[in-house]
């Protein structure tokens, strides 16, 4: 599934990076698109605002297929207090800005699935595919408003994986 | 050793788009697809004169066709089986009220509510209507000639409907989308601009004319054809006619298989019906989406690769390097 979660995770920063370009985060001394995997990175004291993170829940795998098929959970976390200057009284709509930009990064809800271990990443033979988001309600502490969104990411096992 | 190709399961997909086509009723000519050369079409750009109509749901194929043995020998054993009848149903529900899709899912004629004439009196499928106005030379599919003070009475957002006038013909009315059979003459000169499927959405108005939001589905207007408003649709349960047309039902697989049902002919069965779905599955009694049902017989055609009559192909291309 290692495979099918990096493609997904390139498919969604590619287009983010196309949906709104101004949407970056400084991390480990580079500037990158704003979304980023927890899990490959250092953990965090508090979850950075502004930025998409991605968090792997659950993982199912269906064997009785001509292919074995895997689903695993994405939960994707976002969180805004809006712009300084605004004095953060455009949290809502910066919020609002994420639900935008998150489900324009889901659609079309495919992406073809690539080897990112290999230099330059190998195009494999299946794709991965997902469901609609499962958007929460969003959570308010203080001036902080997040959300979290739940993805069911699919893919096929191929040979190696 | 690496493989360069996999074994695909069962395809998967979440939704089904609907394609139509209009049969030319008058010579009994439907719309063939072709899926060696079509297949791979965008799905947002189908080839002409495929008309997309959105994603549908619900959708059921239903085989009718009843075979019979052919028995021999005491105690009788089948011998061999024959197809006795041939039959085929569609079902399923559209997702958007258009012109289109309302006329689909009615069994009988779908009229345009004509702007109506000043103090004229009141009729159910819409009053006599105010006067139809000519169109200048010049026009074509998205953008229609009026005379400048003509122009003048419409605003973007006005809905139009054009054809020519009724002159008493028989038979179906409206090309090259027959929207009527008539088995006697009758004396609206709107007849036909209230069947027709020439309706469009203004999208401006200049001093020269209309442009519209999204082609005429008859293409360019014919020479004398006239112009009026569109207030709404109107259908009825009975009447005579039935709504036949092409289809084609594309499902498109997660690993890009597509897998492709074309019904050459497909006649309404059904009379109008919603299904109301609510919003809020936990709330039964609040919002509902009210969904257009649709419910279609399909009919025979001659396959001229071998004679053979037959209701539907489904064709299946796989995706790239799957095992077949």
């Amino acid at each position: 599934m290692q495979n099918a979660k990096d493609s997904f995770y390139m498919a969604l920063r590619t287009r983010l990076a196309t949906i709104n370009p101004e949407r970056t985060v400084l991390l480990r001394g580079a500037v990158r698109p704003g979304i980023l995997v927890e899990e490959a990175e250092a953990p965090f004291s508090q979850l950075p605002s502004d930025v998409f993170i991605l968090r792997w829940l659950g993982l199912g795998i269906e064997t009785d297929l001509g292919s074995t098929m895997a689903a695993a959970e994405c939960e994707i976390l976002y969180q805004t207090c809006g712009t300084q200057s605004f004095g953060g009284l455009d949290r809502g709509r910066a919020m609002n800005e994420m639900d935008e930009e998150l489900v324009a990064m889901l659609s079309p809800c495919f992406t073809p699935k690539l080897n990112y271990t290999a230099t330059p990443p190998a195009t494999m033979l299946t794709q991965v595919f997902w469901d609609e988001p499962g958007l929460g309600p969003i959570s308010v502490q203080r001036d902080r408003l997040s959300r979290s969104a739940k993805v069911m990411v699919y893919s096929y096992q191929e040979q190696g994986e | 050793m690496t493989t360069n190709w996999f074994s695909a399961p069962a395809p998967v997909a979440r939704r089904v788009r609907g394609y139509f086509a209009p049969v030319n009723r008058a010579a009994q000519t439907p719309v063939l697809f072709d899926p060696a050369e079509q297949g791979k079409f965008s799905l947002d750009a189908p080839p002409a004169p495929w008309i997309s109509l959105g994603w549908i749901q619900g959708f059921t194929r239903k085989p009718g066709s009843k075979t019979s043995p052919v028995l021999s020998g005491i105690p009788a054993g089948t011998l061999q089986q024959v197809r006795e009848t041939l039959e085929a149903q569609v079902s399923f529900e559209f997702l958007s009220w258009t012109k289109l899709t309302m006329a689909l899912a009615t069994g009988s004629q779908h009229m345009n509510l004509l702007a109506p004439a000043i103090g004229s009196s009141a009729a159910a499928n819409g009053a006599q209507a105010s006067a139809a106005i000519a169109l200048q030379s010049g026009s074509s599919a998205s953008s229609i000639q009026l005379a400048s003070a003509d122009a003048a009475r419409f605003t973007p957002g006005s809905i139009i409907a054009l054809d020519a006038d009724y002159t008493g013909q028989t038979g179906f009315v409206g090309a090259p989308i027959a929207g009527a059979y008539l088995r006697q003459p009758l004396t609206d000169v709107d007849y036909i601009r209230r069947v027709t499927f020439n309706v469009a959405l203004v999208s401006q108005v200049n001093s020269t004319g209309l442009m519209l939001a999204e082609p005429l589905l008859g293409g360019a207007p014919l020479p004398g054809a006239k112009l009026q408003a569109v207030t709404g649709f109107v259908d009825r349960e009975g009447g005579s006619f039935y709504q036949e047309w092409s289809a084609l039902f594309v499902m498109q697989g997660s690993q890009g298989e597509r897998i492709c049902c074309h019904y050459p002919r497909l006649q309404t069965m059904t009379g109008a019906e919603e299904a109301a779905i609510p919003l809020d599955s936990k709330n039964q009694g609040g919002q509902a989406r009210m969904l257009l049902k649709g419910r279609f017989l399909a009919l025979p055609v001659t396959d001229p690769l071998d004679g053979e009559r037959v209701l539907c192909y489904r064709s299946f291309l796989p995706a790239t390097k799957a095992l077949i």
